[in-house]
């Protein structure tokens, strides 16, 4: 009698099986990998303010002729960097996120915030004021003006005149509202939805630092997000904060806090303690304390976050 | 055996009988209790239907059938290539900082609270804080520095914050009357001020002949300025203040007792005994917050040694004041008027008018009944008994004749009640103006070619109008017809130039209200819309140009010359005012003194002529929707009436025996959809239809209707909600809440399909012990007694009053059988018993210390929340529901949607009848229960939820979490309070019945969606974007398949929460303190029924007003307190939210024997006929039981097996 089949196919059922299973730890793998806050979000890094195309060229432009600005591949703007203010000029982060200590938002800073270094007669007017890639900031600050004069325009019937003006001024690069014009960002840090309650002055306030969930921004010439932000993130900290709290005045010193927190998880930390410098800088009491508090305190339960 | 069965009567069930319909409805104190009519009847078919965990259409996708669905499945399909799928990159999500003008105070994330006030329908008027989100006003609470508002406030202020962001609302002014483009042009309001100049100038050289205004009735100081500006200036023009709702009898009464129009302020919080005669001052009032307020304080006794006040009522409708009444009759307004004459009669006022008319009534077919007689009799003693001079209010309602008002007057002048409970005000010339008569002049004056220029302002008569003025008509004969309006309506559509009228929330103005609380009225927004306020656009025609005609201006102006506000002065008071949101409050004028000559000529004047079948009585109300001017406010739209719980219509509401008679009885809810047979109403030859409704405690031969429904030019809400009832109120002879005569019949045959949709029986909760109430007397006698015998087992119990009233004096003490070894204690606990494991979810135990141990949670910690509900205060107003859907972001979710029991309505008002008869002086009662998710210790929905979405927290809250939900709906099958939630459609994201992308291909597929929800989110139009600015940013939008609940204001518990901790107070800096921050329903409740805090909270001593201090947190008080129980409290599933049993406070001497009854044994319980003799015998029955049982007891075998493995159970866990 004739085989059917050829012998080799006996072991097809267990190649089958084999190859069945290896797809499957393949897919299982790739999803553990891949399917995570960590590898699609951590690393998103937009280029910051928000604005038109039109405006962005041209900034580029006058960026590219600066030549000061640094060169970033796949970022054709180099827009504001955090590098240079919150890491080369020492500004602290509350210079600008005014209210962090208040409020559960942290606030990205107004135009006024700006005009306070960038308006001429300020500072360094040749540092400062008059470079061509800050235009933005100006024109956001004369936006009032400019919409006044092209509302007037219309008012007297010159719609022709007001378009050109409009034109000109670029309008559309920015949302002009009465006033002023605001600059608008884009978000990086963004939690879903869902979670209805990440409150940045309760954080603050206990002693978590920038550090722990922006990294070193003042480091960076366009931020990026480099912590994922997922639940079992936060959760971690949550069920042992100890490692991650820093006394208060060091909060916003993003340099200290990396270099001890670095030091830290190296092993490195201060002598007799794996608390961040507690003994020198009076932490100690506080964190014992916090040690002590009913656990509502740190929580960890849904409704915490979630309602 | 059900678990609510007293065990000592096991024996006589033996039989297990066929389940007895009756005594299901009996509640445990013996009176019947019941939600509706077919459950009073329980036809079969109604018991079919409420055994349903829902009705059979909730799970049901589509109207009709699945080939319909296919049909649109495909249409969707093909339409899905339109709507192109979005990038897979990121989207950029932009964050707008503020520019160069960054408001004074705002910090971004944080709500800021202004004070405003808000002008209602009727003549209320509301102080309010505004809650604010960089500039969006979210949310709307009372102002408790305003005295009438005293902190809360109604439904409708609530609601009214929907109302602004409206989709619908007029955006641009409009001209008419051109080429049909032109119509359709946007015009500028620079357009509006050219043309008024123009035409306003030429109209100021003739003096104003042929120029009227209607404006809306209001008590305000700047448009009282205004209008004296537009007299001025225009001496020959009509000014007619309008509300379309008030009854001229009111201040007639006024102006014959006391000489001139005056409106009554009523203290009842110093009332011991209340008479009203068809005044519903708990409800459609006036000062509802403010006599919800003094009322209920009257009627909470928390010791046994409290008193209460007593309240009478005599009605035609069934309203909210009925509803809390100690004694009520049921009459037609005719009878009413009667009753008040022979009060009169026998407290010696007005008497040979008073005897002459209590003749006539006795005379008229004997309605004047023994009972009724007695019922005088006894209600005169009472207001007479010694002491109660000047702690006694009467009260007349709008449906009375002027006579009666004036008659009121008198006798509380005669009792001593002016000055004491109740206090008068003058009222302002257009405040005591008739609206009626002032629209009547206007629209002769348009019929005879008199007026050239008609301004509404804030009015709809189009649509309002009685229907002999036929005022839509004749507004036509104006050449110029000027209205300002928010909403496009009625009026609008006849008008030439329509105006955007400002949103309160958008302008400024100022108010008075009715006690005499002048607040400004201040804008938190700029106008949408650009609309202008009804000062503005007044400013304008008198001349004003666009910069000139500034809000601001025109109201400070106004203050510059008030008292108190003049010269260097001013600029601190004004800035006070708006600080505070009370600008003055009006010094107490003296009282005036009754004319009792007038009086008894009035009421001699008057006649009595009874209603009969084909002479009925119709009495006039507002409903939830008021006016009409809510009429395109979802929120209010689907808020269930407070007694009919009918929601998106008015009905008429008919008594059984009227509708017997006429054979309009409704269909019993079943399966089907209901409907209700259409009849018309017609009186003084005008005729409307309406969808009759029968509910118990309607006078016969009487028909109750309700104002504001059947719009016919309104936005998408409103469109097609019930029947304009307008046309037959206010028609010459009756007045606009009164008319006699009138004539019903059945509509044709075509017509009688209406469809009635309502919350009644959804969610009932099957005739336990679930509302509990006992006489005052009863809690006298045994409020502070504790039930201490041994139940079945041997066990001990200890029950408090309010359990005894229950099922738990009836079934065995709860033990756990597992306790908790990390809980550390075994009966300690949160306020009182023992304390429950708290669920089963591993979650509990989601917390993990530093080596990664789990840590328990521990209810004996930290502040446990709970809430308490007081059914003696509260008084059904459903202000709490509207707060809820306004803090948590609730979407509506329109007729057909409730139909199928999908209503969304975290917190409900569950309506109760009890008792056999609705008429006479013992008629049976009408009972309000809030209910909520009570955050059950040993929650059911969470041992069921297979993904651990609803778990529990350790301050005892039962989590809701979103994200996690795969809606199973397993948890709301589980719970025993049905007081889950799931969002069939995505709700949120849009209005109903609004448009959609390929609307036209699906319609011509089919005929279109009948279920607009069914609609993708990503085809609908986006109109309602300026919707989204309206929410709540502190609170999640729920999306399709996500269940939700109660969660107890998480949101403010939170924020309150870090407040505390960086505020650093001295003292215990974790504790968050009583009444640092309330919950949405709590802080809306008039009535202050409910009260939410930390049980654990005991010790902590609060001040109090009037130098006293209290122990311990209010709801930690009320929680220990007698009179709380547990809704269902035998399931052990240990609530949070624990009620407290009412108290009703009847007359002694017209107490029935039945009720008597209860007062002497109100443990007595009905959940088995006979009940027990007396509670001794009960114990000793309860101790000898297993022993004294016969042998031959069926139930014995299986109790003895129950019984060993109970005991070996208990055995084992070493309990």
């Amino acid at each position: 009698m004739s085989t059917i089949f050829p012998k080799w196919t006996n072991q097809l059922p267990t190649m089958l099986l084999g190859g069945a299973l290896s797809t499957l730890v393949l897919v299982v793998g790739c999803m553990w990998y891949y399917a995570t806050p960590k590898f699609w979000r951590a690393g998103y890094a937009p280029s910051q303010p928000y604005l038109s195309e039109q405006m962005e060229s041209r900034l580029i432009l006058n960026a590219r002729a600066e030549t000061r600005a640094p060169e970033i591949p796949g970022h054709t703007f180099p827009g504001f960097s955090h590098q240079i203010h919150a890491g080369k000029l020492g500004m602290d982060c509350r210079y600008c996120h005014s209210q962090i200590e208040n409020s559960a938002e942290a606030n990205i800073p107004t135009a006024s915030t700006c005009m306070g270094c960038h308006a001429d007669g300020h500072v360094d007017d040749v540092l400062y004021a008059k470079k061509s890639h800050v235009q933005f900031i100006r024109d956001a600050w004369e936006a009032g003006a400019r919409f006044n004069e092209i509302e007037g325009l219309k008012k007297e019937g010159k719609h022709e005149e007001a378009e050109a003006k409009a034109k000109a001024y670029e309008h559309d690069a920015l949302a002009v509202v009465e006033g002023g014009a605001s600059i608008p960002w884009r978000r990086i840090h963004k939690l879903p939805d869902y979670v209805r309650n990440f409150p940045h002055n309760a954080h603050i306030n206990a002693g978590v630092s920038c550090y722990s969930c922006h990294g070193a921004i003042h480091e960076m010439p366009i931020v990026h997000q480099v912590q994922p932000l997922s639940m079992s993130w936060c959760l971690e900290c949550h069920a042992n904060p100890t490692p991650y709290l820093v006394p208060k005045d060091k909060v916003t010193d993003l340099k200290w806090v990396r270099d001890q927190l670095e030091g830290n998880k190296n092993g490195a930390a201060t002598k007799g303690s794996d608390v961040l410098g507690a003994d020198t800088l009076g932490g100690v009491d506080q964190l014992k304390k916090l040690e002590q508090k009913p656990l509502h305190l740190l929580p960890q339960n849904c409704g915490a976050c979630h309602f | 055996m059900s678990l609510d069965q007293c065990h000592s009567t096991v024996g006589e069930l033996a039989v297990v009988k066929p389940r007895s319909v009756a005594n299901d409805q009996i509640g445990v104190d013996g009176r019947k209790y019941w939600r509706g009519l077919e459950d009073a009847a329980d036809a079969p078919e109604f018991r079919d239907w409420l055994e349903k965990e829902l009705p059979t259409d909730a799970s049901r996708l589509l109207e009709s059938s699945r080939r319909t669905f296919l049909k649109l499945m495909g249409a969707s399909v093909a339409l899905a290539g339109a709507a192109t799928l979005p990038g897979c990159r990121r989207p950029d999500h932009k964050i707008y900082p503020y520019s160069k003008n960054v408001p004074e105070d705002v910090i971004p994330g944080r709500s800021i609270y202004f004070a405003t006030s808000i002008a209602l329908p009727g003549g209320a008027v509301e102080g309010l804080l505004v809650e604010s989100h960089e500039g969006r006003p979210t949310k709307l609470e009372g102002n408790p520095l305003h005295a009438g508002s005293n902190g809360k406030s109604s439904a409708m202020a609530q609601a009214s914050i929907l109302s602004l962001y409206d989709p619908d609302r007029l955006k641009d002014p409009r001209f008419t009357g051109l080429s049909k483009e032109e119509n359709e042009k946007p015009r500028s309001w620079q357009d509006f001020s050219a043309w008024s100049m123009q035409h306003f100038g030429t109209l100021k050289d003739t003096q104003g002949a042929g120029l009227a205004f209607i404006v809306d009735k209001k008590r305000s100081p700047s448009r009282d300025a205004m209008k004296q500006r537009v007299k001025a200036m225009y001496p020959k023009a009509m000014w007619v203040a309008y509300d379309p709702t008030q009854s001229d009898d009111v201040v007639k009464g006024s102006e014959i007792a006391f000489g001139k129009p005056m409106r009554e302020v009523l203290h009842l919080d110093k009332a011991d005994v209340i008479v009203s005669f068809d005044r519903d001052f708990l409800g459609d009032d006036a000062a509802m917050i403010r006599n919800s307020r003094g009322f209920a304080s009257k009627r909470s006794p928390l010791t046994t040694k409290d008193g209460m006040n007593r309240l009478y009522m005599v009605e035609s409708s069934l309203s909210l004041t009925g509803a809390k009444a100690d004694h009520r009759i049921a009459m037609a307004p005719g009878g009413i008027a009667t009753v008040a004459a022979a009060l009169a009669s026998a407290l010696g006022v007005a008497k040979s008018a008073a005897d002459r008319i209590a003749g006539q009534m006795a005379g008229a077919a004997g309605e004047m009944s023994a009972e009724t007689s007695k019922f005088v009799a006894e209600l005169a003693k009472d207001l007479k008994a010694e002491g109660r001079t000047g702690k006694v209010v009467v009260l007349a309602g709008p449906s009375q004749p002027a006579a009666v008002h004036a008659l009121c007057h008198s006798m509380n002048a005669a009792l001593g009640a002016g000055g004491n409970t109740v206090h008068y005000r003058a009222m302002s010339e257009d405040e005591a103006s008739s609206s009626v008569a002032g629209l009547k002049t206007i629209a002769d004056a348009l019929n005879a070619g008199k007026i050239g220029t008609l301004v509404c302002i804030g009015v709809n008569p189009a649509y309002d109008a009685p229907g002999d003025l036929k005022f839509a008509d004749a507004m036509g004969k104006a050449a110029q017809r000027i209205t300002l309006a928010a909403e496009p309506d009625e009026t609008i559509e006849r008008s030439t130039w329509h105006l955007p009228l400002a949103h309160t929330l958008e302008s400024w103005g100022d108010l008075e209200s009715v006690e005499g609380v002048f607040s400004p009225v201040q804008p938190m927004i700029a106008p949408l819309y650009g609309a202008k306020s009804e000062l503005e656009v007044l400013a304008m025609i008198c001349g004003d140009d666009l910069e000139k005609a500034d809000g601001y201006e025109l109201v400070r102006n106004v203050w510059k010359s008030r008292p108190g506000f003049t010269g260097a002065n001013f600029e601190k008071a004004w800035r006070r005012g708006l600080n505070d949101g009370v600008f003055a409050t009006a010094e107490k004028s003296a009282q005036p003194s009754v004319n009792d000559g007038p009086v008894a000529a009035a009421l001699g004047a008057w006649t009595y002529s009874p209603a009969s079948s084909d002479k009925m009585d119709l009495v006039f109300g507002m409903g939830a929707i008021g006016d009409g001017r809510f009429s395109n406010n979802a929120w209010l739209n689907e808020l269930p009436d407070p007694i009919t719980k009918v929601v998106w219509d008015n009905v008429a509401l008919v008594s059984e025996n009227t509708a017997k008679k006429f054979g309009l009885e409704q269909d019993p809810e079943t399966d089907k959809k209901r409907y209700t047979k259409v009849i018309d109403i017609s009186v003084g030859g005008q005729m409307i239809k309406a969808a009759p409704w029968t509910i118990p405690g309607i006078p016969d031969n009487t028909v109750v209707l309700r104002f504001g429904y059947g719009r016919v030019n309104v936005g998408l809400v409103g469109e097609g909600t019930g029947h304009n009832v307008y046309p037959i109120s206010g028609l010459v002879g009756s007045s606009r809440r009164f008319a006699a005569g009138a004539k019903i019949v059945r509509a044709t045959e075509g017509e009688r399909d209406y469809q009635v949709v309502t919350t009644q029986h959804h969610g009932s909760m099957e005739g336990r012990a679930i509302v509990r109430e006992v006489d005052l007397l009863a809690w006298q006698k045994f409020g502070d007694a504790r039930d201490t015998n041994l139940d079945s087992y041997g066990n001990q119990r200890d029950l408090a009053f309010a359990e005894r009233l229950g099922e738990l004096s009836h079934t065995p003490v709860n033990i756990n059988a597992y306790v908790n070894p990390q809980r550390g204690h075994k009966d300690g606990g949160v306020a009182k018993g023992t304390q429950a494991e708290n669920g089963s979810s591993s979650y509990q135990y989601g917390s993990k210390d530093a080596s990664g141990a789990s840590r328990p949670v521990d209810f004996t910690k930290g502040p446990q929340w709970g809430m308490s509900i007081d059914l003696g205060s509260c008084t059904g107003c459903s202000a709490c529901t509207i707060a809820c859907q306004a803090e948590n972001n609730i979407p509506v979710v329109g007729k057909i949607e409730v139909n199928k029991g999908r209503e969304m309505h975290w917190i409900r008002v569950d309506r109760y009848f009890a008792g056999d008869s609705f008429t006479g002086i013992n008629a049976s009662s009408v009972f309000f229960q809030p209910v909520a998710c009570v955050h059950c210790e040993n929650a059911p929905c969470e041992t069921v939820c297979p993904v651990n979405a609803t778990v529990h927290g350790p301050e005892g809250i039962n989590y809701m979490v979103y994200n996690r939900c795969i809606g199973t709906r397993y948890c709301a099958n589980n719970c025993p309070y049905k007081v889950r939630r799931f969002n069939f459609f995505d709700y949120g994201v849009k209005k109903i019945n609004g448009a959609y992308i390929g609307q036209e291909a699906m319609e011509s597929v089919g005929a279109g969606p009948k279920n607009h929800n069914l609609i993708p989110p990503r085809l609908r139009e986006r109109l309602d974007e300026i919707t989204k600015l309206g929410m709540n940013p502190n609170v999640t939008i729920r999306s399709r398949g996500v269940m939700e609940k109660c969660n107890y204001c998480m949101q403010r518990i939170n924020e309150a929460r870090i407040e505390i901790k960086l505020k650093n107070l001295p003292g215990d800096r974790e504790k968050i303190p009583d009444g640092f921050f309330q919950v949405a329903c709590q802080q809306a409740c008039p009535s202050d029924a409910i009260t939410f805090g930390d049980l654990l909270d005991t010790k902590t001593p609060y001040p109090e007003a009037g130098g006293k201090t209290r122990t311990g947190s209010r709801a930690a008080n009320l929680a220990a307190n007698p009179r709380s129980y547990m809704l269902l409290g035998y399931l052990n599933a240990r609530p949070r939210t624990t009620h407290m049993a009412g108290i009703r406070n009847p007359n002694p001497a017209l107490v029935s024997e039945a009720r008597q009854k209860l007062i002497d044994d109100p443990f007595h319980h009905g959940g088995h006929e006979g009940g027990h003799e007396s509670e001794h015998e009960h114990a000793a029955e309860h101790k000898g039981e297993h022993a004294a049982r016969p042998a031959n007891n069926a139930f014995d075998p299986a109790k003895t097996i129950t019984d060993s493995g109970y005991k070996l159970s208990l055995a084992v866990l070493g309990a």
